[in-house]
């Protein structure tokens, strides 16, 4: 049984987390969100691969290339166009019978996979607490009668999952299937025919994480630290104090000093410390710097980034090659305590969260004493200058000085 | 999902928007640096229709060339060699549309819940209406439980207070109606309308959310206004020490705000400009591509279009400034109550600036009183008053 | 010039062959033709657009073909003479670009052996080479030929026994690998590819290539097996549509306002009173050169001679100009020269010729290109885009302005860096650089009133341009435009040099054209105008729009505002366009693909 995943997305609400990489390489806990879904995958037993690629392709494959590092295959096939999820999957005609489609960027439990394995023309159901940005599923019992769009006001709160089991006859509907409102074949429109002639059972999925916007990953980086074990490789000072969880990679060094409150991952060839103060939920890649009277709490810090000197980081992500001049503080909670809002791609969104620091793409320089504002957004390659303060959405290559 | 075409009217010139339509036609105006014609398109290609006919006639290249990389949605292009009326230009597009349709005009800002109600609305014949307090300047319909009665154009005394928005639905028998009364030398809409509810059918009325019309350069400033008014700010461009940017602030990119700049928003700047130093925008401004605000210079609920360059210590209020003009330093222009000639209409305004055209030299120090319109391509040499409007192409020396 | 393309993969080659013959269409073509591999080689050839062939294609199954379009050069267009080629027994079929110089010796030598010909084309020779030397190994067969073959090539090479690989090779003709994921694609254009895969891996002369759905192998003139790393191009090939305007030239002609903004984007800054490129041409400029060595071809070449007087008059740096084709026989190639090669489209031959020799005699080189990860652009030590946008008509409209600016931009940047003008100076320079679009708008709006004008010449079989200083290069230029697409004899003139024989050539037959602008060179050419009217021709002067002398002296006026060297430039060149392009329409040629011409010549 093959397993196609879905990764051509480019995550356009993920910006500008994704203007360098697809969804799916976005990174949680040091490991890419495809991963964790390919891991809880293979535990299930399957073994054939296929990636449905197009956006940042080279990311993908050059990570996973061809399966060895987890003993199984891996092949890819590149979508070009992203006209939707009808589409890809109908390019892999050619190369399945009996498959699962999963997409690469929902984690899915292994049970659940498990589950829907073992159900032959299967769909995951969820329950949401807010179902409007999901389509909503029509079920009588076990059976799957239709998939709505979107829609303002839903009539239930049982979503669409992402996760398909089908077999070679979904390919005849996925050819009849035309184009969607947003000019793209939607797999669901396929399904929607399929479910005429043919039934669909409904499995519901009982662990199930979605990442639609940036701060989702501090969410999802959090629930898996709590799960995973992992060793401490690293070389660790004698005055250094480690409480719950610590996953330190090989080669990385903490110095005296500092106080890390798990749980909390950190890569290899990283230098921690001397003096420095990591709380918990936080995850730090690999090659990076965190100094000196510096203090990180709940935020994702890339790989080659640098958290050098006095520097304060709550609640934030950190993309990858940036490096944040001395003093660099940035807030991550209101004055007045209310709920912080984001400018994304030049729109208002309500996050929910009492605290949200910054949300840095890569290879962005901030200067000493720079000051960066709650739920503010900085694009790739961004410099901000000594003293300068950053708030609401700074678009990629600007200079705020 | 219904699959329903759109047809849009984008031929006409905008006779009463000049001197900005002497280049451009009336939908290619642009409003917070987006043509009129692509808000339109945006609203409804967001409603989940696909195909768009355009209805072009004059000036066809520029929409033509503006919208060739237009993603996600089919734009096909009819030309309307004459521009004789509303119902003759959607005749043009008889062999294209063969089943139900929406028609709209180009030109009016329409958002896309209004238009998914009209499409969703069951009777065949829909339209959306508008409540408004200008009726005089519209077709004001009488209606009765959501059936069109009658529409009354322009009238003279309070009769109602709603207003045909000029968007329909129609079944594409329509044609048969449109081209009866085009063979009589008839061709606005509203006649046709009228005389499809005169013989009992039922024209079903929905309502706006949000209907914005721009009939006379002034417009531009209130429906700016209107658009930005939701913005929230995003930044790019080089942005220096010293700079305060209060509010929604858009900057484009490869802009530079030089220090001591001082901006509130709602501001949109377009890209590759130069703000300042110290230069003052206040609300509700926008600013387009490539333009040059010069040191110490405000801008206050203003339009400047691209290529435009303001001289130092200038102030400019409640005015709109088309492409390419370059105004030297000291320009400054009175805005107040004023009374606006266009095309032999007399328009009072409580309080509006100066309209300028493309492409005009105006040298320093002039100051231009209230409600003037400057023409395109003029030359006003320095220390000068302007008084009363100059037509296009002129000379003040 | 020729476009290939090849493909094995999971998709039908049918479709991906006409979709991607469809992208190299802007290359000009006479005659397209694809070859699908399924049990045998199915060949469909047809003469005229692609559309043509496409039409006429029965809907053929094959993960496996090659496709090509064609622009003659040895043969006339016809069917047969379209590619891909065959061989005797069709077993093996191939699709070429460039030039076999000893074809006729080889031809010969193929025949008294027993083959049997279909076609007039130099191509043709190649299969039937490589069916002498298959015996059963097709890389062996298609290496061993090539070693016999005297000339140019970009082949792709397709073997009815050997349907799991497509040969390709290449020599003094571009040709990339398309990697991507179980499929992979040959092609003689980036662009062609674009749609499927981001992934190229660059072929250099005399390799060889096998691909396979899941493998590529590069193997050098040796045999020996080549390791190269796949490039990533971020590149966007965008469609262009003739959007309203009735041909592409026209369209771009009036695209030029935007244009040169776009050009000026990123790189002026009025309040700063600064010209910055990016990091490393910054660095490039800084350094000391004793003198500055142009090379170009055509337009571009035109624009180098531009660009000499802008850099000389700014600088006082010595700038040489020469023909990129020339370079290699004569250019003097100091090591303390920058080298500059202006190539639109990057890829030109003989610009890339002459750039690898100024490189190869340790000069450093910087190229002013359109085309983002060109050939050229890679070669250089820095480059500079023109930012135009993609040019379609074959005759070069906004590029050649866009490169008049670049090379003004430059000019401007090393006096600054030199000293050698003042914050004044450069100051007015960037004001009259940024009123371009806005007098380019103007000229534009007198399009009708050029379109008058070019009544006057449609007829002509002759006619002249000439101009003094700056203005010379703009006449060549405005020759070249005229002779290109509505295929008029035109020649420029230095207006000094018509008395030393041209003269000989005036009658009331041949009108000229005059460029006229008020700065030293004034004088001399309105005496010019009156030698050459007393010998009957009417003369059309190019005038701003302050000259009041000019009526006194020319038949015919063609206004343009003015207000400093770079704008009557760009004014004047926009007319030439203008005026070119009427005269065609007029006379109803084909504008966008002239005859006989091609957009991106890649063949020397």
């Amino acid at each position: 049984m093959k397993c196609v995943v879905l990764a051509a997305g480019e995550g356009k609400r993920m910006h500008p987390l994704t203007f360098t990489r697809p969804k799916v390489m976005l990174p949680i806990a040091n490991k890419p969100l495809l991963e964790w879904n390919l891991l809880n995958a293979i535990d299930t037993g399957l073994k054939d691969f296929i990636f449905i690629v197009s956006y940042k392709s080279e990311m993908v494959r050059n990570y996973f290339g061809n399966g060895e590092t987890w003993n199984v295959n891996i092949e890819y096939i590149n979508q070009g166009k992203p006209l939707g999820t009808g589409h890809a999957i109908g390019i892999v005609e050619k190369f399945v019978d009996d498959f699962i489609v999963l997409c690469g960027d929902t984690i899915f439990g292994k049970n659940d996979i498990k589950n829907i394995i073992e159900k032959d023309i299967s769909i995951g159901l969820v329950k949401v607490e807010d179902p409007r940005e999901y389509g909503i599923v029509e079920t009588k019992g076990n059976e799957v009668i239709k998939i709505y769009e979107k829609m303002s006001q839903p009539f239930s709160n049982v979503i669409n999952g992402g996760i398909y089991h089908f077999n070679k006859k979904i390919f005849n509907y996925i050819k009849k299937t035309n184009k969607s409102p947003r000019g793209e074949y939607e797999i669901t429109d396929s399904i929607n025919m399929l479910v005429k002639d043919e039934n669909i059972k409904g499995v519901f999925l009982k662990s199930w994480r979605d990442v639609v916007y940036p701060w989702h990953l501090l969410d999802a980086n959090r629930e898996i630290i709590e799960n995973i074990n992992g060793k401490s490789d690293g070389l660790i000072d004698k005055n250094v104090t480690i409480k719950d969880k610590l996953i330190v990679g090989d080669n990385s060094k903490i110095l005296s000093g500092t106080y890390l409150e798990g749980p909390i991952i950190i890569g290899s060839n990283c230098k921690i410390g001397p003096n420095c103060y990591i709380r918990p939920y936080t995850s730090i890649g690999n090659n990076c710097h965190v100094g000196n009277a510096c203090e990180i709490k709940n935020s994702i810090i890339m790989d080659n980034s640098n958290v050098p000197h006095q520097n304060y980081v709550g609640d934030s992500v950190i993309g990858y090659n940036c490096n944040l001049g001395a003093g660099t503080k940035i807030a991550n909670l209101r004055l007045d305590k209310k709920n912080i809002d984001v400018v994304l791609n030049e729109e208002k969104i309500e996050t929910g969260r009492r605290k949200l620091g910054t949300l840095i793409g890569d290879n962005v320089q901030t200067g000493i004493n720079s000051m960066l504002n709650v739920g503010s957004i900085v694009g790739n390659n961004v410099f901000i200058g000594p003293g300068a303060q950053v708030s609401g959405e700074i678009k990629p290559n600007a200079k705020i000085l | 999902m219904i699959f329903i075409k759109a047809v849009i009217l984008a031929a006409g010139e905008g006779k009463r928007l000049r001197p900005f339509t002497e280049t451009m036609p009336k939908v290619m105006i642009p409003v917070a640096n987006k043509p009129l014609l692509e808000y339109v398109i945006d609203s409804v290609k967001n409603s989940g229709i696909n195909e768009i006919i355009t209805v072009v006639g004059y000036k066809k290249e520029v929409i033509m060339e503006y919208f060739r990389n237009y993603e996600d949605i089919e734009i096909k292009y009819v030309v309307q060699e004459k521009q004789l009326g509303t119902a003759h230009a959607l005749l043009q597009t008889k062999e294209y549309v063969d089943d139900t349709f929406i028609v709209l005009s180009g030109d009016n800002i329409i958002d896309k819940a209004s238009i998914s109600k009209l499409i969703n609305d069951k009777p065949k014949f829909s339209m959306l209406i508008k409540e408004n307090p200008h009726t005089s300047k519209y077709g004001v319909v009488l209606f009765e439980k959501n059936v069109l009665k009658e529409i009354v154009e322009k009238p003279t005394e309070e009769v109602g207070r709603f207003i045909s928005t000029g968007i329909y639905k129609f079944p594409n028998s329509v044609f048969d109606n449109i081209e009866e009364f085009s063979s009589q030398g008839v061709y606005d809409l509203s006649t046709v309308v009228q005389s499809i509810v005169d013989r009992g059918e039922n024209i079903s009325t929905v309502t706006a959310n949000s209907w914005m019309d721009i009939v006379y350069p002034w417009d531009l400033i209130h429906v700016n206004e209107s658009i930005i008014r939701n913005n929230s700010g995003s930044t790019s461009g080089i942005i220096e020490k010293g700079v305060t940017m209060k509010g929604p602030v858009m900057v484009g990119n490869n802009t530079t705000i030089y220090s001591g700049s001082y901006i509130v928003g709602p501001v949109v700047i377009g890209d590759g400009c130069e703000i300042g130093p110290n230069a003052c925008i206040f609300p509700t401004t926008t600013i387009g591509n490539n333009s040059v605000i010069r040191p110490f210079s405000q801008l206050r609920n203003s339009v400047v279009m691209n290529d435009v360059h303001i001289g130092s210590n200038s102030y400019i209020s409640h005015s709109v400034i088309a492409r390419g003009t370059i105004i030297g330093h000291n320009f400054s222009n009175m805005s107040g109550k004023a009374t606006m000639e266009i095309e032999d209409e007399y328009k009072k305004l409580e309080k509006i600036g100066v309209m300028i055209g493309e492409n005009c030299t105006i040298e320093g120090s002039v100051i231009v009183e209230p409600g003037i319109t400057i023409g395109r391509k003029c030359n006003i040499g320095s220390i000068k008053k302007i008084v009363k409007n100059i037509p296009s192409e002129s000379k003040v020396m | 010039m020729c476009g290939i393309i090849g493909y094995i993969g999971f998709r039908e080659a049918r479709n991906v062959l006409i979709d991607c013959l469809k992208r190299l269409d802007y290359r000009g073509y006479d005659s397209a033709g694809i070859g699908v591999l399924q049990n045998d080689i199915q060949i469909f050839k047809e003469v005229g657009e692609i559309e043509n062939l496409e039409r006429e294609l029965p809907l053929i199954n094959g993960n496996t073909g090659i496709g090509h379009t064609r622009w003659a050069t040895h043969g006339k267009v016809s069917v047969e003479n379209a590619h891909p080629q065959t061989g005797c027994n069709k077993k093996i079929a191939l699709v070429h670009n460039g030039i076999i110089e000893n074809f006729k010796t080889l031809k010969e030598e193929l025949e008294k052996k027993g083959h049997k010909f279909q076609s007039q084309t130099d191509t043709e020779v190649i299969v039937h080479l490589i069916d002498e030397e298959y015996s059963g190994n097709i890389e062996d067969a298609v290496y061993n030929a090539l070693k016999k073959i005297k000339g140019s090539y970009a082949i792709t090479v397709l073997c009815k026994d050997d349907p799991e690989k497509i040969i390709g090779a290449r020599k003094d003709s571009p040709l990339v690998i398309g990697v991507g994921d179980n499929e992979n694609f040959i092609a003689s254009d980036i662009t062609a590819l674009l749609k499927y895969t981001n992934r190229v891996i660059f072929l250099e002369d005399g390799e060889l290539c096998v691909i396979t759905k899941k493998s590529t192998k590069v193997i050098d003139e040796n045999k020996n097996e080549v390791k190269r790393d796949e490039e990533l191009i971020k590149w966007d090939f965008r469609d262009a549509e003739k959007s309203g305007f009735p041909h592409f030239m026209l369209k771009e002609i009036f695209e030029q306002p935007d244009a040169i903004n776009q050009t000026l984007m990123g790189r002026l800054s009025e309040i700063e009173q600064s010209i910055r490129f990016h990091d490393n041409v910054e660095g490039l400029l800084k350094e000391n050169y004793e003198s500055i060595h142009i090379v170009a071809c055509g337009t571009s070449y035109y624009a180098g001679m531009v660009g000499k007087y802008l850099i000389e008059n700014l600088t006082n740096l010595p700038v040489f100009i020469d023909l990129a084709s020339e370079y290699r026989y004569f250019g003097t190639k100091n090591k303390s020269s920058l080298v500059i090669g202006i190539t639109q489209s990057g890829e030109t031959a003989d610009t890339l010729a002459a750039l690898k020799q100024g490189k190869e005699s340790g000069c450093k080189t910087l190229v002013i290109s359109n085309v983002i990860g060109s050939t050229a652009t890679r070669l250089a030590n820095g480059y500079i885009l023109m930012q135009s946008g993609p040019e379609i008509g074959v005759a070069a409209s906004k590029t050649f302005t866009a490169q008049i600016i670049v090379l003004f931009l430059i000019a401007l940047k090393i006096a600054t860096l030199k000293n050698k003008i003042g914050s004044d100076e450069i100051y007015k320079h960037i004001l009259n650089l940024k009123e371009l679009p806005r007098q380019t708008r103007e000229v534009l709006d007198r399009s009708n009133s050029i379109c008058e004008i070019a009544k006057n010449i449609k007829d002509a079989n002759t006619v002249f341009f000439i101009g003094r200083g700056l203005n010379y290069p703009l006449s060549l230029e405005g020759a070249l435009k005229l002779k290109e697409i509505s295929y008029i004899h035109a020649e420029g003139f230095a207006a000094g040099e018509l008395k030393h024989g041209p003269f000989a050539l005036l009658t009331s037959n041949t009108p000229v054209v005059a460029i006229v602008t008020r700065d030293s060179t004034y004088d001399k050419i309105l005496a010019n105008i009156g030698e050459i009217k007393a010998r009957g021709p009417k003369v059309i002067a190019l005038a701003d729009d302050k000259d009041t002398e000019i009526d006194k002296h020319a038949d015919m006026v063609v206004r343009f505002p003015s207000n400093s060297q770079i704008s009557s430039c760009v004014s004047v060149s926009v007319i030439l366009q203008l005026l070119a392009y009427h005269v065609a329409n007029l006379r109803e040629c084909p504008i966008d693909k002239p005859r006989n011409l091609a957009k991106s010549v890649t063949v020397e």
